[in-house]
């Protein structure tokens, strides 16, 4: 008997314990950081290599398409991905699907761009160069080569010079997105007159070489809903633009299917795909180390322990207390 | 100073959230309410300012667009749900979206869903060169599907070698599926505590980088 209501006890733990746990195993090893490795797969490798053989010819859009709920996951991603755009020059074109994706388009800009930050991009304001533009100097060689003469200096520690309107342009969100996809299809400049500031579209020499999505080779959307599959039906299936995924946990088995038939290249699910991009990127030069998806996933593998753990304990607890002869446990109407 | 002050709030708010994990109380919920409040009114000037003020108002009375007002029109016919001896009129901006969204994403809704995913699963078993391991993929693949598919047949009995021991299979491939999808669902909900512990020992109190 007394056996009995040690396993009813355990089954009967109060949740609060188990959060308890969570909470004090996620802040020890966030202190400790064990740093443990982070092997990459096909899928994430997919995008990697595809954004790599891109270059300053090229464009890709990014979709910040989540909002502050699910930043924890899709942030690192999408930062991944405009770190490396950055890095090989390819002009980005950064969207949102949802309201409130627009501040995460502007937080993660702000993020790559902050020069508190070791290996940022220094960035320059569309009016900052308009002088340039009026001379006609649309070229990114020598839009560098006219800024720096005029003597402005790249600071110690970044990693480069971005231009607004030159290697991205911040559209911003628009309701009904699908049509908005299937509008940019034909003309980007129709569907966003102006971007996220106020700047004339198309005054910026990006859009003067990429007026249609039929003029950019990818299109990565960091998403938190099914509302991703907009880029695959409008403009995947209708131009052929390739696609590539960074979803939460939560969707990604959803869609694995879409790797397997070709409609996407790639895909990075939840906060591992994050790191694994991380990872890539330092592997190949492009940052001198990881950042915070990486830094999350130590602790993410110790919660993973001690749930499976619990799981564990918890089957035992329900044969060895012989709850699967009854109908139901005790303590639980 | 914005920037202290804002991080201040974000921490605070985000302990007030989680205080819930203990049990409810007020300072969750004055936390919850100003979460949706806030979220709504950022998300109606957002639409404000991106959608009704450069794409109806200023072309209508900046430019000269008069055509616009009817979509306008039509656009706050919406608002008739408010108001039920007319709310009748609302169904007419909503059969126009049902409508031109059915006609626009019909064709290509199909071919994204229905025709490319078919066309996946017909692929060969086994072909010369084929390494081991994708010929087991493929097998798993295409019987795993037809087995899930045949725990869907509902018109016949689930009895005998195909329709028996084909929908016993379809279960276990479809709990398979759910077990993949709780996994990420584990992963994905820790993931977002990471980011709040990343943000409160980061951000706000400086402890981890």
């Amino acid at each position: 008997m007394g056996a009995v209501n040690i396993w009813e006890k355990m089954l009967n733990l109060d949740r609060r314990w188990i959060f308890l746990g969570i909470g004090i195993i996620s802040i020890v090893f966030f202190l400790v950081g064990f740093g443990m490795p982070v092997t990459t797969t096909k899928e994430v490798e997919n995008i990697f290599d595809f954004v790599n053989e891109l270059g300053p010819d090229d464009a890709i859009f990014i979709g910040f398409d989540f909002a502050p709920g699910t930043q924890a996951e899709n942030m690192p991603m999408a930062v991944a991905v405009l770190r490396h755009a950055f890095h090989n020059n390819i002009p980005v074109f950064m969207t949102a699907i949802v309201p409130l994706g627009q501040g995460m388009a502007v937080s993660a800009l702000n993020y790559v761009t902050d020069p508190a930050i070791d290996g940022h991009y220094e960035r320059v304001l569309f009016e900052d160069w308009a002088d340039y533009r009026e001379a006609g100097i649309t070229n990114r060689e020598d839009i560098i080569a006219a800024w720096e003469r005029d003597g402005n200096v790249l600071p110690e520690g970044a990693l480069g010079w971005v231009f607004e309107g030159r290697d991205y342009a911040l559209l911003g969100y628009l309701p009904l997105f699908h049509l908005v996809i299937l509008g940019m299809t034909n003309s980007i400049e129709t569907q966003f007159p102006v971007d996220y500031h106020g700047n004339p579209i198309g005054e910026m020499p990006m859009l003067k070489e990429h007026k249609s999505l039929r003029d950019v080779d990818l299109a990565v959307t960091n998403a938190a809903s099914g509302a991703c599959t907009y880029w695959i039906t409008y403009a995947r299936e209708k131009i052929g633009l390739p696609i590539a995924f960074g979803v939460t946990g939560v969707m990604a088995t959803d869609y694995y299917p879409y790797i397997q038939s070709g409609q996407i290249i790639g895909q990075m699910g939840g906060l591992r795909g994050a790191a694994e991009y991380e990872v890539l990127l330092q592997e190949n030069g492009i940052t001198a180390t990881t950042d915070k998806a990486f830094r999350g996933m130590d602790v993410q593998s110790a919660e993973h322990i001690f749930i499976i753990l619990l799981i564990v304990i918890g089957n035992i607890a329900y044969f060895a207390g012989g709850f699967h002869k009854k109908t139901r446990l005790k303590g639980r109407g | 100073m914005y920037d202290t002050i804002g991080i201040w709030v974000g921490a605070l708010f985000t302990l007030a959230i989680y205080s819930f994990l203990y049990k409810e109380n007020p300072v969750y919920r004055l936390a919850e309410h100003l979460v949706v409040g806030i979220s709504m009114g950022y998300i109606i000037v957002l639409i404000y300012n991106t959608v009704i003020l450069p794409k109806l108002l200023e072309p209508i009375f900046g430019g000269n667009h008069w055509l616009l007002i009817i979509p306008g029109l039509l656009g706050l016919l919406y608002i008739t749900r408010f108001i039920p001896s007319i709310a009748w009129l609302s169904r007419y901006p909503i059969a126009f979206v049902m409508g031109t969204g059915m006609g626009i994403g019909f064709p290509l809704t199909m071919k994204a869903y229905v025709l490319r995913q078919l066309e996946a699963a017909v692929i060969p078993l086994y072909s010369s060169g084929m390494p081991w391991h994708e010929v087991l993929g493929n097998i798993v693949m295409i019987f795993g599907t037809l087995a899930a598919l045949i725990y869907f047949f509902f018109s016949k009995p689930h009895k005998g070698l195909f329709f028996g021991t084909g929908s016993k299979i379809g279960i276990w491939v479809i709990m398979l599926g759910f077990g993949a999808t709780f996994g990420f669902t584990v992963m994905g909900r820790i993931s977002l505590l990471i980011g709040r512990i990343q943000y409160l020992m980061g951000d706000w109190l400086h402890i981890i980088e």
